[in-house]
């Protein structure tokens, strides 16, 4: 795999936004480079330049961490998320990989509750070739929706 | 103000009952009792306003305010409601200004609240104007009491209020100023959530330990918080301030542990790097978690540092503002290693996530049921510090003070 073309990229996205709408979160973990940074962040936090994130992770281990806590630690009502990616946009290319850009508007419903925006965000992406595959070498969740309806409990 | 018509369980200690959670009268009476009333109330790192003119606002108790450096070495907190027609006129989370406007008719303050201008006040060409006997200086923004202690600023809206240090109190001035020592501190970063619970279960929250080495696998499984470690749950001598001290242990399977079928042993961490704890401050204990009542959780956890302010919203729901910070000279290894950490707390936290379920949760279940009580008996009904976290009685100081400062 040589260049990422926009085909390409649309792909790896509905096949990022399947996998996590489908909580396969054991298979999320994979989208990602072994040494990949994710933050979902705060505009506040982002717009300062400080790092601090709601998420944070500097790893593809530190992601499996977070599906562990997920799956095994964390006690949280039941619910499910629906992630609506907006229209794709390549920014710039780095060698092979390329930066992309997109809004993110995450719906949360839990039982007997109406739907609600959880996140209403801009995703800022590096796409990079990665042993066969693409794979994401940073993935930056910036949300405007900064107070939180109480918990954020899947990843974006 | 509406008189309150209910009754306190006769298990004064032991009891609490679910109407102080949910009854709208009882609620005002809290504010003005209790928020409005002798308390100092969080609002603010000294750092996120460092030069004259910085301002940021937020709110105490329901009532926005405006915390603005008015001076090299002074702080004014004045409330975000113009003294014409009460507009909320900084809508701005944050900023820089040379004095507070108000858009609506342009009256002017100077950054410490005194009206400097009001338009047209002696009239347009001889006519309109104000009365003979409008006097601006009796038409400031209201003021509040503030104190800047090591690195925190703090206000309050009565007269009555003792100095910081008092109000503390001797025992919690130490705890205090074990992590606000006097070093610069610096803002990492912020978290807000909104959670849909009473107030005050954040602070029981923060006061009881004996949740938190259940509910709370995470802390449980990697021994950051469990019931087989050194521990001690204190109250100042009015009640209404708590902290809960402990020691992080190991994953390792013991008599306690056995029993815990929150305990997990199998679970290893793929990148541990989350878990690189130093220690930082003097003695053994690792987690110094203080309640300061009525309006801030101060968290030392590991190396994590946060004030955690509650913004009441009704009698169902509390704003939660984390403020996650640094000392000023930390390391860039010391700043990473307290943000990686902060992966365990805020609204996605692995542990704090679990409060807000869990509050979440609360008030779903007692909301309906003023008349029922809740159970506060764990370590007996007695008021007073202890060496241990299997006790509940951070939430019976808390009552017993709230009580008396609500005349209930």
């Amino acid at each position: 795999m040589n260049t990422i073309d926009r085909d390409a990229l649309r792909d790896f996205y509905d096949d990022y936004y399947n996998t996590l709408d489908d909580v396969r979160l054991e298979e999320w973990p994979g989208f990602f480079t072994d040494d990949c940074i994710y933050r979902v962040i705060p505009r506040e936090n982002f717009e300062a330049g400080y790092t601090l994130s709601t998420i944070y992770a500097e790893s593809r281990g530190m992601l499996v961490d977070r599906v562990m806590g997920l799956t095994r630690t964390q006690m949280y009502a039941p619910r499910y998320y629906r992630r609506f990616p907006g229209p794709l946009r390549i920014v710039g290319r780095e060698g092979d990989g390329v930066r992309a850009r997109h809004n993110l508007l995450v719906v949360q419903t839990l039982i007997d509750k109406q739907s609600e925006i959880v996140l209403s965000a801009v995703c800022h992406d590096l796409v990079v070739p990665d042993d066969g595959r693409m794979r994401l070498r940073e993935r930056i969740v910036v949300f405007d929706s900064e107070m939180i309806s109480n918990s954020l409990i899947y990843p974006a | 103000m509406n008189k309150i018509s209910r009754t306190w369980p006769s298990d004064a200690a032991g009891r609490v009952p679910y109407w102080v959670y949910s009854d709208p009268d009882v609620y005002a009476a809290e504010l003005e009792r209790i928020w409005y009333g002798p308390h100092w109330l969080y609002c603010a790192l000294e750092a996120e306003i460092p030069e004259v003119g910085d301002f940021k606002t937020t709110t105490l108790g329901e009532r926005p305010v405006i915390v603005v450096r008015s001076g090299p070495d002074e702080i004014s907190v004045v409330e975000n409601r113009c003294a014409h027609r009460g507009v909320k006129f900084c809508q701005a989370r944050k900023g820089h200004v040379k004095d507070l406007l108000c858009p609506y008719h342009q009256w002017n303050y100077s950054l410490r609240g005194d009206l400097q201008g009001a338009p047209f006040r002696r009239g347009v060409r001889g006519q309109g104007g104000m009365p003979s006997d409008f006097d601006p200086k009796n038409h400031g923004l209201r003021k509040l009491r503030v104190e800047v202690v090591n690195g925190l600023v703090w206000a309050t809206f009565s007269d009555a209020t003792p100095t910081f240090r008092e109000y503390l109190g001797e025992r919690f001035w130490q705890h205090y100023t074990r992590v606000y020592d006097g070093r610069k501190l610096a803002v990492l970063g912020y978290n807000r959530q909104h959670i849909p619970g009473n107030w005050k279960l954040m602070q029981e929250n923060i006061k009881d330990p004996y949740h938190a080495s259940l509910l709370h696998v995470f802390f449980v499984t990697f021994g950051l918080f469990r019931a087989d470690q050194k521990s001690a749950t204190e109250i100042d001598a009015t009640g209404r301030h708590g902290i809960l001290i402990s020691r992080k242990g190991d994953q390792e399977t013991n008599d306690v542990t056995a029993g815990m079928r929150n305990f997990k042993s199998d679970i290893r961490l793929a990148d541990p790097r989350i878990m690189d704890v130093v220690r930082e401050f003097p003695g053994e204990d690792t987690v110094g978690m203080i309640t300061v009542f009525p309006s801030v959780v101060l968290q030392q956890q590991i190396n994590s540092l946060t004030t955690r302010q509650i913004v009441p919203t009704g009698p169902d729901g509390f704003d939660f503002h984390w403020t996650h910070w640094c000392y000023a000279d930390d390391t860039p290894e010391m700043r990473l290693r307290r943000t990686r950490q902060a992966n365990l707390f805020g609204p996605a936290g692995f542990v704090s996530a679990d409060d807000g379920e869990i509050i979440e949760m609360s008030q779903q279940g007692f909301s309906h049921a003023p008349d029922e009580d809740a159970l506060v008996m764990m370590g007996g009904r007695e008021i007073e510090s202890v060496d241990h976290m299997v006790t509940e009685v951070g939430i019976r100081g808390m009552y017993r003070y709230w009580r008396e400062a609500m005349g209930l």
